[in-house]
């Protein structure tokens, strides 16, 4: 008898096609790399890097399948670097750069 | 006597609940939301590594494109897969333990942390090579002149990201081995399995930090 039968045990399929899945987003990164599409190349490597990691957490570290507040706090480091990084970007992409005059 | 022999045989299966909760599973809870707060402060660890790119980055676009031209693809490909594969395998792992499968669980554990010293080598290679082509910024660093500024800067970017990641990931093989080993005790099953989650959380976002790595280093300015 398992007295925690809340904490069901997913299949190992299920584990098996997401590390399928994950090798062809890489396979899909790694190629779209190549081609030459400007400015639009960093954005779909980073969207496939977006996928790969909502995949992992979501089944992989079951994210999704325990309290609701432990989800939230998964995606606390996420959001604070959302801002660290939003914020020193206005800083960056809107200012001159001044050399000091010595 | 009796009834302390009972407990006695009762602890060693059962999860020790600390007086503070009120069964084991809020324990657990309880140690999986320290765990998140533990990776969130891990993910700003990189995150200023990170968000130092993306500003030289928006600086120095085209040095950029260059200097990530001079890591090795296939090296950086091979060992996000061998990554990848290995966080499947301690998931897999995890749930080998919560079924008391423990042989199962010792030899995907073991898996595991083969795969990450797989990494670790192939990174000493690629360290070996960047060696040679005098890509260390500081102590042998010669570039031709117009990009070489960026391109330093870069690789001073490359040597503390992927130098900080292979510590985690050499922590991480550390950990994983004596939880193997743990596990092979028995010390762990289906009513007690919360270090190896915290362990696969852990390993989960070592794996995590070199998929966005592995785009913003090995992959800008290919197609060029």
């Amino acid at each position: 008898m398992n007295a925690h039968a809340t904490d069901k045990v997913a299949p190992v399929s299920r584990y098996l096609w997401v590390l399928a899945a994950l090798l062809a987003l890489l396979a899909l990164t790694a190629g779209t790399a190549l081609l030459k599409l400007g400015a639009f190349n960093t954005p779909l490597n980073l969207g496939i890097s977006v996928a790969k990691t909502a995949l992992v957490m979501s089944i992989f570290m079951h994210s999704t399948e325990g309290r609701r507040l432990t989800f939230m706090v998964s995606l606390l480091g996420f959001i604070w670097l959302a801002i660290l990084i939003g914020f020193a970007l206005t800083d960056f992409t809107t200012r001159a750069l001044v050399p000091a005059p010595w | 006597m009796n009834v302390l022999s009972q407990n006695v045989a009762l602890a060693a299966s059962a999860p020790m609940v600390s007086e503070q909760y009120d069964d084991a599973r809020q324990q657990r809870e309880a140690a999986t939301l320290g765990m998140w707060v533990f990776l969130a402060t891990e993910i700003l660890f990189f995150g200023v590594l990170f968000a130092s790119y993306t500003i030289l980055r928006v600086l120095y676009p085209q040095g950029f494109a260059v200097a990530s031209r001079h890591t090795d693809m296939l090296f950086g490909t091979i060992e996000t897969g061998v990554l990848l594969s290995s966080s499947c395998l301690i998931a897999l792992a995890v749930r080998a333990v919560k079924l008391d499968q423990h042989r199962v669980a010792v030899w995907l554990l073991s898996a595991t942390a083969m795969l990450g010293v797989t990494f670790l080598v192939m990174h000493g290679f690629e360290y070996y090579k960047e060696y040679t082509e005098h890509l260390i910024p500081g102590i042998d660093f010669k570039q031709p002149a117009p990009r070489a500024h960026a391109v330093e800067l870069f690789f001073c970017l490359y040597y503390c990201i992927t130098g900080f990641h292979s510590l985690h990931v050499t922590i991480g093989v550390i950990v994983i081995v004596v939880l193997a080993v743990r596990v092979k005790n028995a010390t762990f099953g289906s009513q007690r399995y919360t270090y190896p989650e915290l362990t696969a959380l852990y390993w989960h976002l070592v794996d995590i930090v070199w998929i966005f790595v592995y785009p913003l280093l090995y992959l800008v300015g290919r197609s060029g």
